[in-house]
C-alpha cells in the first residue's frame, strides 16, 4: 500500500497521481460528449482547467492570507509543494468562481454545459476517493468482514473502495444511457447532469455511514446532511424539469419550399398558426438550386419565431403533417413542396437515437438558416455553444453559398 | 416515467436517506479502544518507539509527553532530507526553548549509518538523532517514503504527517505557533 513516484525533488504520493489521472479522463470523456451534444467543447475544456488554476492559486493564497508568518520567513515558500499548506474550501470557492466568471464571457448555456459536464464530475468522484484509499485518507470503520484492509492499526471496511464501486456503477449507467456518450436520452437539458449529482449524493449519504472520521453536527454526520439536501435538490430540480408547469416555449422554424416555393410557404405559415403564435417572420430568401440538372430551379426559405405549449414531440408531428397535406413526399430530394426543420427548441440541448438534433446542425451550416434567422434575432446565441448569429454567419462563405434575399415589392406580401 | 411513479420513487429515496442518516450514529458508533487509536496518521496517538542515539543513549518518545515533537525520518542518501535539515535546524533554535524537540531517525536498517552520523556531527545539527537498527520503528509508522515528517502534539497526538520536502521552516513554526498559542489560552 501506499505506493510513491520521486520525480526529481518532488515526491508525489500514489494519490496526487490518481487525481491527475481522473482529471485526464474525465476531461477527455467530456470533450468527446461536448464534440457529440454539439456544445462548445474548447471553451469548455479552457474554462475548467482556467478553474483548476485559479483554484490552485487560491487556495495556496488562502492558506497564506491566514498565516502569513510563512511568507515573512521564507518568501520561497508561496511556490513549495506542500499540499497541506492549501486552504481546501478557499480555493474550492476561488476555482468555482472562476469557472462561472469565464463561462459567462465565453456565454456558454448553464445546462447544456452542465450536461456535458457529468463524465468529469462522476470521474473526479471517482478518483478522489481511490486517491483517499491510496493515501490513506477517510478510513472506515474496523470490521472483521474478509474483504476488511489492515489500515491504521486495524482491519477496516475499504469504504473508499465501496464508493469507488458505486461511482463505476454510476458511470456504467451513465455510458449505457448515452450510448457511450452520443446522445441525451430525454428532450430536457439538464436532466443528466441533475441525475449524476443525484447518483453522486446518494452515493455519499449512503458510504459515509462506514467512514470512521465522520464531522460531528447536531450527533449526525455534516457531510451526510450536506449530500441527503444537495440529492433532494437535485430530486426537486428533476421534478420540475420533467413535470413542472409548461410554460410556452419559444421555437425558431425554417421553412422552404421548391414548388411554388412563395405560395407554400404562405400557406404553411398561415397553418403553422393554427397551434403555435407566430411572433416573428422573416422576409423570403432565395437559393439558386446547385444541383447540375436543377439548373433555374430556385429554393425560397423563411425563418418563423412561434410560440407554442407544444412539447417537441407533439411539434414534430404537427410539422410533418403540414409537409405530408403540401405533397411533401418523404425521401424525394428533388421535389420538395414545403420542408419544415425545427430549429431551436427553447433553450435545450438534446440529440437523441432517432437522429433528431436540437438545435438543428443546418443552424451552423447554411445560409439560407442563419441569414433570415439573424433578421429576426439580431439577438440570438446558438443554445448549445453560446456563439452569436453573427459569428454563425461570418463563418459561412458567402461566394459559395449565394443567397438573395427578397425585397418586399418583389414579395408582394 | 409516470409522475406518480417518479414521486413515489423519488420520496422513497429522500426518506430512505433520511432514516439511514439519522440511524447511522446507532448502527455504526466510532468507538475507538484504544488499541486501534495509535497510527501514524493525523488524529491518532502516535506510536511510541525507544531508539539509541549515536553516543549509545536510549530515547523514547514518551520521554517527550506535554512537548510537542517533530519525528523526522530520513537517510543519509535522501537529497530531499538533506535539503530539508537546515530548514529544521533554523526551526529547531526559535522554538527549541519552549520546550519544541525534533526526534531526527536515521532509517539505519538501510543507509551506512557511519555515513549518517558523519553527515550529522559535520552540520553540526543541535536536534536529537536516533538510529532505527532494524526497521521496527519504520514499519510502526507506516514509512513509504523519504523523507517523512510527523508533527506529534503536547498529548501525542499526531497533527500532521508530511512526505517529501514539504516540511518547510515556515509551514512548521506556523503549527507551533499555533500550538503554543493554543496552550497560553489554556
Amino acid at each position: 500500500m501506499f505506493p510513491i513516484i520521486d520525480i526529481g525533488p518532488l515526491a508525489f504520493q500514489a494519490g496526487g497521481m490518481i487525481l491527475i489521472i481522473s482529471l485526464l479522463i474525465g476531461l477527455w470523456l467530456t470533450v468527446r460528449f461536448s464534440a457529440s451534444l454539439g456544445t462548445n467543447g474548447d471553451a469548455i475544456e479552457n474554462n475548467l482547467l482556467i478553474g483548476l488554476m485559479i483554484g490552485i492559486i487560491g487556495a495556496r493564497l488562502g492558506y497564506l492570507i491566514q498565516n502569513p508568518s510563512v511568507v515573512a520567513d521564507n518568501p520561497l515558500s508561496i511556490v513549495s509543494f506542500t499540499p497541506t499548506m492549501l486552504d481546501k474550501p478557499f480555493g474550492l470557492l476561488a476555482g468555482i468562481l472562476a469557472i462561472i466568471i469565464t463561462s459567462q464571457r465565453s456565454h456558454l448555456p448553464l445546462w447544456p454545459t452542465l450536461d456535458t459536464m457529468s463524465p468529469l464530475a462522476v470521474l473526479l468522484f471517482a478518483g478522489v476517493h481511490l486517491a483517499n484509499f491510496a493515501n490513506g485518507n477517510n478510513y472506515g470503520l474496523p470490521t472483521t468482514l474478509p474483504w476488511g484492509v489492515p489500515l491504521w492499526n486495524a482491519i477496516r471496511h475499504p469504504v473508499q473502495i465501496y464508493a469507488l464501486i458505486l461511482a463505476v456503477v454510476l458511470l456504467i449507467w451513465l455510458l449505457v444511457r448515452t450510448r457511450l456518450l452520443k446522445f441525451t436520452y430525454s428532450h430536457h437539458s439538464g436532466l443528466i447532469l441533475l441525475h449524476t449529482v443525484a447518483g453522486l449524493a446518494l452515493i455519499t449519504v449512503l458510504t459515509r455511514a462506514l467512514v470512521a472520521d465522520k464531522a460531528p453536527f447536531l450527533g449526525l454526520d455534516l457531510i451526510q446532511v450536506i449530500a441527503w439536501l444537495i440529492l433532494l435538490a437535485s430530486l426537486i430540480l428533476i421534478f420540475n424539469v420533467q413535470y413542472g408547469k409548461k410554460k410556452p416555449t419559444r421555437i425558431f422554424l425554417s421553412l422552404g419550399s421548391n414548388r411554388n416555393p412563395r405560395e407554400q410557404t404562405y400557406k404553411a405559415s398561415q397553418d403553422i398558426a393554427k397551434f403555435a403564435k407566430i411572433l416573428n417572420r422573416s422576409s423570403l430568401y432565395e437559393t439558386a438550386d446547385v444541383r447540375p440538372n436543377h439548373a433555374g430551379e430556385t429554393y425560397i426559405n423563411r425563418v418563423l419565431e412561434v410560440e407554442t405549449d407544444l412539447s417537441f414531440p407533439d411539434l414534430k408531428e404537427r410539422t410533418k403533417a403540414i409537409e405530408s397535406t403540401h405533397g411533401r413526399e418523404p425521401g424525394d430530394k428533388d421535389d420538395v413542396p414545403m420542408d419544415i426543420d425545427i430549429l431551436t427548441y427553447g433553450s435545450q440541448v438534446f440529440v437523441l437515437p432517432s437522429g433528431t438534433a436540437i438545435p438543428r446542425t443546418g443552424l451552423t451550416e447554411h445560409r439560407y438558416v442563419a441569414m433570415p434567422l439573424a433578421e429576426i434575432a439580431p439577438d440570438f446565441r446558438h443554445p448549445a455553444t453560446g456563439i452569436a448569429i453573427k459569428d454563425i454567419l461570418k463563418q459561412l462563405d458567402e461566394q459559395k453559398q449565394p443567397v438573395r434575399k427578397i425585397t418586399e415589392v418583389e414579395n408582394g406580401t | 416515467m409516470r409522475k406518480t411513479t417518479f414521486l413515489i420513487l423519488a420520496g422513497g429515496v429522500i426518506i430512505a436517506g433520511l432514516a439511514w442518516i439519522i440511524l447511522t450514529p446507532v448502527l455504526f458508533p466510532f468507538a475507538q479502544s484504544s488499541d486501534e487509536a495509535v497510527a501514524a496518521h493525523p488524529g491518532f496517538k502516535a506510536p511510541d518507539f525507544s531508539l539509541e542515539t549515536p553516543a549509545g543513549d536510549i530515547v523514547s518518545l514518551s520521554d517527550y509527553s506535554g512537548q510537542p515533537v517533530l519525528v523526522f525520518l530520513w537517510a543519509s542518501w535522501c537529497p530531499i532530507c538533506k535539503g530539508t535539515m537546515p530548514n529544521l535546524e533554523t526551526v529547531y533554535q526559535d522554538y527549541t526553548d519552549q520546550g519544541f524537540e525534533i526526534l531526527a531517525v536515521d532509517m539505519a536498517f538501510q543507509d551506512t549509518l557511519s555515513t549518517a552520523i558523519d553527515y550529522f556531527e559535520t552540520e553540526g545539527y543541535s536536534y536529537t538523532m536516533l538510529i532505527d537498527r532494524d526497521g521496527q520503528m519504520a514499519q510502526d509508522y507506516q514509512m513509504h517514503g523519504l523523507p517523512t515528517s510527523i508533527l506529534v502534539g503536547p498529548d501525542g497526538t499526531v497533527l500532521d504527517v508530511t512526505i517529501g520536502s514539504g516540511m518547510s521552516a515556515g509551514y512548521l513554526s506556523v503549527q507551533l505557533d499555533q500550538i503554543f498559542t493554543s496552550r497560553e489560552g489554556e
